[in-house]
C-alpha cells in the first residue's frame, strides 16, 4: 500500500492575542502521500518541527467535531481533508482558524457564542406534564417518523457551518445554522410537546435572518444540510403562525408577486413586507431607487407565459413537489 | 479555593450519567473534561447498546452470553445486575430523547452482534454513541452544575487514605488549580493511545486511571486488551461490528470466508477476541493481502441497506481509505479498541480509596472479564455511571470537609513546572511514539514471555527518560505541549501495568493470548489481577472471581 509522496507546503496561521502584535503565517514543507489528512500533517509538524503549534483534535475520524478550521479558505474538518486535492487546486495549503469566533491561540477559537446559541434553542425534549412518557417502555415511533429528522442527528457540532455563515458574521442575533438545524430536530420529534411554541419563538429569534446562501450546507461534513432545514423551519413557522414577521411576510409576498405577474412588483413587495406604516421608514431607500432606477417602483406587466407560472403554482398547491414537475 | 460536593472527571456517557445521578440525589456537582462534553470519545461508539427486550430474548441469555464472552472472568453477580438494568436504561435514554432506529411496529429496532444469542443490540444507525451522548448532554443541560471545560486532570489529592480533591490544569488560562471535593468520580474513559494502532481518539490517555493508581487505587485485569477485528488498514479507524451484524463477510486473499474454520457455528459473529485472532492467523500464515490485511465485504448487502444502516462507515471508508463499500471490499485488520481493565470497583463504583469512585471504561467492575462483547460498553457507561453517581452522592452527603492549602497545590505541581524550566530534554511526542511502537510490537494480540520481558524493559526505560522530559512551549494559553506531557506520563504508568500483568498471567484467556501458554488454566488463573503502585513498579496480587449460576465451560462459537 506504499504510495508516492508529494511535497506539501503549509502556511499556517499563528497568533496569540495579547502576546503577539499581529498574526503571522509559518511555512512548513513536508513530503507526504497525497491522501494524507491535513490533521495528520499538522500533528507531524507538532511532533517533529514545532510542538507549540496549537490546535484542537481528538477522534481523527470525523465524529468528535474538534478539528474544524479554514483549509484554503473553506471551513472543513482537518481530519477529513486530504492534502492531495488541496495541493492540486491551490498549489499550497493555507491553514487558518475558523471564522466568526475569536482566536484564543493559533487554530483554537473561542466557541462560547456557538454553544450559547445552541443552548438558547432549548435543545432537550420539552414535555407536557399532562402527557407523561409511557412508564417502563419506549415511546412508539415509526421508521417514517425517524426519517422526519432527515440528517440532523448526524450533526457533530463541529461549527464548520457557523464559521462559513455570513449571517452569523453580519448579525449577532442570528443563531447560526447548527442551532437552527438542532431546532428542526426538536420540532419534528414526535415526543416533544412544544413544537408550536418553538416555531413561534424562533420567528422573532433570528430565523428570518438567514440569507439562504447555502454556504452552511456546503461546509457541513455530515450532510446535515442546515440551510434546507432552515427552509423547512420557515415553512413550518408560517404554517403554524402565519406570516407575522418581515421575513415571513416578504416570503409570502414574494410568492404572491410571482404568481400574479411572473416577476417582482418591488413596491408591492415592500408594502407587503413592511406594512403601510413601516413602508414610510423605507422612504430614503425608495428615494434612492427612484433616482437611479425609477422603473423598479412601477408595477411590471405580467411576463410572457404567465399561464405556465400559474400551472406550476397549481401543481404545488395540489401537493406536487419540485421533483414531480417537468 | 474552589469546593464541590461531587467532582466528576470526564464528561463522556459514564461521567455525564454519574453527574446526573448525583444531581438527582441533591448534591452539588462539578464536571471536569479536557474536551467539550459533546466531543467525548463515547460519541465514536458505533454499533449499539445491548438490552434483552425482545420477546424471544431473555435477561438470562444476555447474562449467559456476557459470562461466556468474558471467558468466565467476569463477576457473575455484577453481570446479573448489569443485564437486569439494561432494559430500564435503554428506555430511560429513549425518554431523554435518543433517536433510535425503529421496527415497523414502532418498537426499538435490534441488530445481531458478535457473541450474542439473539439480535439484542439496539442502535441508532452506526452512530449509537453519538445519539446517546447528544441526548444525555441535552438532558443534563436542564440541570444546575458547574462545567470545567477543557481542563486536564493532573492528580488526585488524598490525605489519610481519603480523597480530598483534585489538581487540574485549565488549558485556556494555563493555570493549575486545586479543587476540593468530598467525592470524586473517575470517568475518564480508555487509555487505548498507549498503542499506536488503535481505534481510540487521541484524547484516550487514561488520565483518571493513572491518577487513581498514583494514590493507591487498585487497578484490575489490566492485561486484558481488546483488539477490534475490523479497523481500516492505515488509519486504524473503527468499522463497526454492526457491519458484520448486518451481514458483512470476512474474506482472505484466496477469497475464502475463513471464519468457517475458527467459528463454524456463527462465522463472523464470534466474539471479538476470536475474530481478531483468526484474522491475524490468516495474515501470519500467508493468506492475507500484501501489506497485512483481509477484506470485509459489504457489497452483497446492496447500496440502500449499506447507506441507510452503515452511513457513517460509508463516509469513513470513502474518506479515510478511498474505498466505496457499495462496490469494493474494505481493507481491514485488528486494532486496539477497548480496555477490559481499569480502576477496580464494586457494582456501586466504589474503589479501595475512600471517596473515590469510578465508572465506564476507566473502571473494571468486572463485567467484561477477559473479553467484552460488542454492545455492552455503552450499556456499562450508563448503568455503572448512574450507580457511581448515586454512591458518590450518598458518600458526599456525610463526608467531612478537608482543609487543603495553596501549599498542597505548589507541592503537587512542582515536578510539572520543572518540565517547562529545562533547557534540554525530550519532547513528550518522542516518548509517546516510542511507547506506542513498544506496545504494538510486544504486547499485541499474540504474546510470548520473551516479547513481554522486552516490553517491560523498554517501557521502564521510557519511564526513566520521562523524568527528563521537556516542554518547549512557554505560553500560558492552550499549551497543548504541556497537556501532551501530562498524558504521556499517565500512559507510561498504565502501559507498565498492562505489560507486567500480561507477563505474569501464564495462560490464554479471552483477549489475552499467550503463544507459550495457549490454553485457559482455570486451576491457576481463574482470578482477577490486582495491581497496586509500588516503588519499583506495579505490585501484583490476585482476587477471586464471583460465581452465581454458570460453571466454566470451554468457549465455542
Amino acid at each position: 500500500m506504499s504510495e508516492e509522496t508529494v511535497t506539501a507546503t503549509f502556511d499556517v496561521y499563528r497568533f496569540e492575542p495579547g502576546k503577539d502584535a499581529a498574526p503571522r503565517y509559518d511555512r512548513y514543507v513536508l513530503d507526504l502521500p497525497p491522501h494524507t489528512p491535513v490533521l495528520t500533517a499538522l500533528l507531524k509538524v507538532r511532533a517533529e518541527i514545532d510542538p507549540s503549534l496549537t490546535l484542537r483534535y481528538s477522534c481523527r475520524s470525523a465524529i468528535c467535531g474538534s478539528c474544524a478550521m479554514q483549509i484554503n479558505s473553506k471551513s472543513r474538518l482537518a481530519c477529513e481533508a486530504a492534502i492531495g486535492p488541496e495541493l492540486e487546486r491551490d498549489g499550497r495549503i493555507v491553514i487558518e482558524p475558523m471564522r466568526n469566533q475569536p482566536v484564543l491561540r493559533d487554530l483554537v477559537v473561542d466557541q462560547e457564542s456557538f454553544w450559547r446559541n445552541y443552548s438558547k434553542i432549548e435543545p432537550h425534549l420539552i414535555l407536557d406534564p399532562r402527557h407523561p412518557m409511557p412508564e417502563g417502555r419506549e415511546n412508539p415511533m415509526t421508521p417514517e417518523e425517524v426519517d422526519r429528522f432527515k440528517e440532523t442527528p448526524r450533526c457533530i457540532a463541529c461549527a464548520a457551518c457557523y464559521s462559513a455563515c455570513p449571517a452569523v458574521e453580519a448579525d449577532p442575533a442570528f443563531p447560526g445554522p447548527m442551532a437552527l438545524a438542532k431546532l428542526f430536530r426538536f420540532v419534528v420529534d414526535p415526543r416533544d410537546q412544544a413544537h408550536q411554541d418553538r416555531l413561534v419563538r424562533i420567528q422573532t429569534d433570528g430565523l428570518w435572518l438567514c440569507l439562504r446562501c447555502h454556504l452552511c450546507t456546503e461546509a457541513c461534513p455530515k450532510d446535515v444540510r442546515p440551510s434546507e432545514r432552515i427552509r423547512d423551519l420557515k415553512e413550518m413557522a408560517i404554517a403554524a403562525q402565519g406570516a407575522t414577521e418581515h421575513g415571513s411576510r416578504h416570503a409570502v409576498g414574494f410568492k404572491e408577486n410571482i404568481r400574479e405577474r411572473g416577476q417582482l412588483n418591488e413596491m408591492k413587495l415592500a408594502r407587503q413586507t413592511f406594512g403601510p406604516i413601516g413602508l414610510l421608514a423605507q422612504a430614503p431607500q425608495g428615494i434612492r431607487i427612484w433616482r437611479k432606477k425609477p422603473e423598479l417602483l412601477r408595477a411590471p406587466h405580467p411576463i410572457e407565459g404567465q399561464d405556465e407560472v400559474e400551472k406550476i403554482y397549481e401543481a404545488l398547491d395540489n401537493g406536487k413537489t419540485k421533483e414531480d414537475l417537468p | 479555593m474552589r469546593k464541590h460536593d461531587v467532582v466528576v472527571v470526564g464528561a463522556g456517557l459514564a461521567g455525564q450519567r454519574a453527574a446526573l445521578a448525583a444531581i438527582d440525589a441533591g448534591r452539588e456537582v462539578a464536571v471536569f473534561s479536557k474536551l467539550h462534553p459533546l466531543r467525548s470519545h463515547s460519541g465514536a461508539a458505533q454499533g449499539g447498546i445491548n438490552a434483552a427486550v425482545g420477546k424471544e430474548d431473555s435477561v438470562d441469555t444476555h447474562i449467559y452470553d456476557t459470562v461466556k464472552g468474558s471467558d468466565y472472568l467476569g463477576d457473575q453477580d455484577a453481570i446479573e445486575f448489569f443485564c437486569r438494568e439494561a432494559g430500564p436504561t435503554v428506555v430511560e435514554m429513549e425518554h431523554f430523547g435518543t433517536i433510535f432506529n425503529r421496527s415497523a411496529d414502532g418498537s426499538l429496532a435490534r441488530r445481531p452482534f458478535g457473541g450474542a444469542g439473539f439480535p439484542r443490540t439496539i442502535y441508532a444507525a452506526d452512530r449509537t454513541g453519538l445519539a446517546l451522548l447528544q441526548a444525555l448532554w441535552e438532558r443534563l443541560g436542564t440541570e444546575e452544575f458547574t462545567l470545567y471545560e477543557e481542563w486536564d486532570l493532573t492528580s488526585l489529592v488524598v490525605r489519610e487514605g481519603t480523597v480530598r480533591g483534585i489538581v487540574a490544569f485549565d488549558r485556556r488560562k494555563g493555570e493549575f488549580a486545586l479543587i476540593e471535593a468530598k467525592a470524586v468520580v473517575m470517568a475518564t474513559g480508555p487509555f487505548g493511545r498507549v498503542y499506536g494502532r488503535t481505534t481510540n481518539a487521541h484524547s484516550c490517555t487514561g488520565d483518571g486511571v493513572a491518577a487513581a493508581y498514583a494514590v493507591g487505587a487498585a487497578l484490575k485485569d489490566m492485561e486484558f486488551v481488546q483488539f477490534h477485528p475490523t479497523a481500516l488498514l492505515e488509519s486504524g479507524i473503527l468499522i463497526t461490528e454492526g457491519a458484520r451484524g448486518e451481514g458483512g463477510l470476512l474474506k482472505n486473499a484466496l477469497g475464502e470466508r475463513f471464519m468457517s474454520k475458527y467459528a463454524p457455528h456463527v462465522f463472523e459473529l464470534a466474539s471479538r477476541d476470536v475474530v481478531s485472532r483468526a484474522i491475524v492467523t490468516e495474515i501470519l500464515e500467508g493468506r492475507g493481502f500484501p501489506g497485512g490485511y483481509v477484506h470485509l465485504e459489504l457489497m452483497h448487502l446492496g447500496k440502500e441497506r449499506i447507506e441507510s444502516r452503515l452511513q457513517e462507515i460509508c463516509d469513513f471508508a470513502r474518506h479515510f481509505a478511498g474505498v466505496d463499500p457499495v462496490t469494493q471490499p474494505l481493507p481491514i485488520s485488528p486494532a486496539q479498541h477497548y480496555m477490559m481493565g481499569g480502576i477496580g470497583t464494586d457494582i456501586h463504583g466504589a474503589t479501595n480509596v475512600r471517596g473515590l469512585f469510578a465508572a465506564g471504561e476507566a473502571a473494571c467492575v468486572s463485567i467484561h472479564g477477559s473479553n467484552r462483547l460488542g454492545g455492552n460498553s455503552l450499556l456499562e457507561t450508563l448503568v455503572f455511571g448512574k450507580e457511581a453517581g448515586i454512591a458518590a452522592a450518598a458518600y458526599a452527603a456525610h463526608a467531612s470537609v478537608s482543609s487543603l492549602t495553596e501549599d498542597d497545590l505548589a507541592t503537587a505541581i512542582a515536578p510539572i513546572r520543572a518540565w517547562s524550566h529545562r533547557t534540554d530534554g525530550e519532547d513528550p511526542s518522542v516518548l509517546r511514539s516510542e511507547m506506542q511502537r513498544v506496545m504494538d510490537q510486544y504486547v499485541g494480540i499474540y504474546r510470548t514471555e520473551a516479547d513481554l520481558l522486552e516490553g517491560v524493559r523498554r517501557i521502564r526505560e521510557l519511564k526513566k527518560r520521562f523524568a527528563r522530559i521537556r516542554v518547549v512551549d512557554q505560553s500560558l494559553v492552550y499549551n497543548v505541549n504541556l497537556s501532551d506531557a501530562l498524558e504521556v506520563g499517565h500512559m507510561l504508568e498504565l502501559a507498565e501495568v498492562i505489560v507486567v500483568g500480561a507477563y505474569a498471567r501464564t495462560e490464554s484467556r479471552g483477549a489475552h493470548s499467550r503463544r507459550d501458554y495457549p490454553t485457559r488454566d482455570d486451576a491457576h488463573w481463574m482470578k482477577h489481577t490486582i495491581a497496586h503502585r509500588g516503588a519499583d513498579g506495579p505490585q501484583l496480587s490476585y482476587a477471586p472471581v464471583a460465581f452465581t449460576r454458570w460453571e466454566p465451560k470451554e468457549r465455542v462459537y
